[in-house]
């Protein structure tokens, strides 16, 4: 006879002689086996089911991609940047321009791009040594407003009113439908492995240096941390990680506006993925993402025009209930960690 | 004993004030030096210039021979510069166990330090404080003299050949003050540091310095042992009183 018996942190199953216990207490799910394996199921069940919902997921995928590095970046320069989509913006049309002035395609377009926001992302490096505070959040804000102002002033070039067309897509198999199942699975793969790289870097020790400049960064200076340096690095890299998903917005919609990516809505996203998600706790920013995404996308059926007011205001009362978001509920449980992990200061 | 630091005229103003002027003044390795005067005097402000967080208008700051008046304050640490707070500062989002690390990993360098050496190190340092049992506790949710001692073990876990230390004893109550002084001979003992000890209780420096200097708005008045210090005219006058031996 088959006993099952559920225990407060674990479930048992009895056959004979044979037990096998399953931790359904979530701290010691760390095996993330089995969230990869939901993710990876997903868009196979959505084909079948609706595919639309696959849309959905991708978008889903590209916001958690843009908020992991967006933590790391926080945690790296003890700053929040409030322009993340301008570096979404710089691989976007270096990806859009190089494809459609020379026909390449993405894989030919994607070291550019990569390249162009490393270069972007040096050239204002220097603002997370000079500007803190509110000085610094201005001129982080302000960056992807200009950029755009660019776009339609030197309307010739970027077409800043109406965008950006004939790309080369990321694939064509001939099916629309079996299109988007792979890149699904495509954006899957990044975000992964943003999360993968990032959580191992937050592990490491350098994710300790940085958790001490995101804490206290004069302090940091006097136990012997090259907080320069460190900053620098971490913004530069979280940037490119950033640049990336530009990237594939571009060759996946095969068009890219700066009406869609560099103005505030698009921005708004991002950060409640970050937030909502869990304050900048990388994991949370895969249950934000989604949770944005599924949230806007249910409400555009549900509620059509009167969507783009209720779902900020939705967002905002989720902020103000659950301050620590959605993975906090979680984090509860297990308060003081072992390792470091990323806070905003408030 | 060999000079570890010697401080050669050094200036630093604030706009209009002059809060260190021509100061000079060596410290010998292996010895407790300690640092008096009245509050203002620049006390503070010496010790941020010694870091690396102030800038001196002029003068020149040499450590064992290197030349470190434009160093940062990294480099310093690197070198064997170490310094605690007045008011302590620690990472508050750390555990005790990882502020230590952090420490350990950024101070001086050691050849193939894995995170887990740091780990194990850091370990060492806060056995040696007394907080070993709170180990995996937020720095935020320590005590007073917890936070005191966790600067101290942070700041020895970058292993410097020099520490300065900044009012160890402020807000600590008689028994806790009595354990500082305690840990902070053993840690000059077990650990070989030069101790520059700024300090407002007397009897503590009269037991535990080799050496005092006492400075009043920013210049040096007097140099040399506690007795002689305390003796000295100048010192009494601008600083210690005439009756301070029936309040220290």
């Amino acid at each position: 006879m088959v006993d099952i018996e559920l225990k407060r942190d674990r479930l048992t199953i009895r056959f004979k002689t044979q037990k096998w216990e399953w931790m359904i207490e979530p701290r010691y799910w760390r095996n993330s086996i089995l969230w990869v394996a939901l993710l990876l199921v997903f868009p196979a069940v959505s084909y079948f089911v609706s595919p639309g919902l696959i849309n959905t997921m991708i978008s889903a995928n590209l916001l958690a991609a843009i908020a992991i590095p967006m933590s790391l970046m926080t945690l790296g320069t003890g700053r929040v940047n409030f322009g993340p989509n301008f570096y979404v913006g710089v691989g976007g049309y270096a990806a859009a321009l190089l494809s459609i002035a020379y026909g390449w395609g993405p894989v030919a377009t994607l070291p550019f791009a990569i390249l162009t926001t490393l270069f972007a992302a040096l050239i204002f490096s220097p603002l997370v040594i000079v500007a803190r505070g509110l000085y610094y959040v201005l001129l982080s804000l302000l960056l992807p407003f200009v950029f755009f102002e660019v776009t339609v002033i030197y309307t010739d070039i970027f077409k800043g009113d109406t965008g950006l067309f004939g790309i080369k897509p990321l694939m064509d198999l001939g099916n629309a439908k079996i299109n988007f199942l792979v890149l699904a699975y495509l954006s899957i793969f990044i975000m992964i492995s943003y999360l993968l790289i990032v959580n191992k870097i937050i592990k490491s020790r350098y994710g300790l240096i940085m958790a001490t400049i995101n804490d206290d960064e004069e302090v940091a200076h006097g136990i012997g941390v090259n907080i320069n340096k460190v900053k620098i690095i971490s913004f530069v890299f979280a940037a490119c990680l950033i640049g990336i998903v530009g990237w594939f917005y571009a060759h996946y919609f095969s068009s890219f506006s700066g009406q869609t990516y560099l103005t505030f809505t698009f921005m708004l996203k991002i950060f409640l993925a970050m937030m909502i998600g869990g304050r900048t706790q990388i994991f949370g920013c895969v249950v934000g993402g989604y949770f944005v995404a599924f949230l806007e996308m249910f409400l555009i059926r549900t509620m059509g025009p009167m969507q783009a007011f209720v779902f900020p205001i939705i967002l905002i009362i989720f902020l103000f209930i659950l301050p620590e978001g959605l993975f906090g509920i979680y984090r509860k449980r297990r308060y003081r960690e072992y390792f470091p992990t990323i806070h905003v200061r408030r | 004993m060999a000079e570890l630091l010697i401080v050669d005229n050094i200036t630093k103003t604030f706009g209009g004030i002059v809060a260190v002027h021509n100061l000079s003044f060596s410290i010998q390795e292996g010895e407790t030096l300690g640092f008096i005067g009245p509050n203002g005097a620049g006390k503070s402000t010496v010790v941020n210039v010694l870091s690396g967080y102030l800038e001196a208008d002029s003068g020149k700051v040499e450590m064992n021979g290197v030349n470190i008046t434009k160093m940062k304050p990294y480099q310093r640490v690197h070198i064997g510069l170490a310094r605690t707070y007045q008011i302590p500062r620690p990472f508050p989002e750390l555990t005790a166990l990882t502020s230590v690390a952090a420490s350990a990993l950024c101070g001086k360098k050691r050849i193939n330090q894995s995170f887990e050496d740091a780990l194990v190190e850091a370990t060492h340092y806060l056995e040696f404080v007394g907080l070993f049992s709170k180990r995996n506790i937020l720095a935020r949710d320590l005590t007073f003299y917890e936070l005191r001692m966790l600067e101290l073990a942070r700041a020895l876990a970058t292993t410097p050949k020099l520490l300065f230390i900044d009012e160890v004893m402020a807000g600590l109550n008689p028994p806790e003050a009595n354990n500082a002084v305690k840990l902070i001979a053993r840690a000059k003992e077990e650990f070989g540091v030069t101790v520059f000890w700024i300090e407002h209780v007397m009897a503590v420096l009269m037991e535990a310095a080799d050496r005092i200097i006492a400075i009043n708005y920013g210049e040096k008045i007097a140099d040399g042992t506690p007795d002689e210090v305390v003796n000295n005219e100048a010192v009494i006058e601008a600083y210690l009183g005439r009756g301070w031996k029936t309040y220290a």
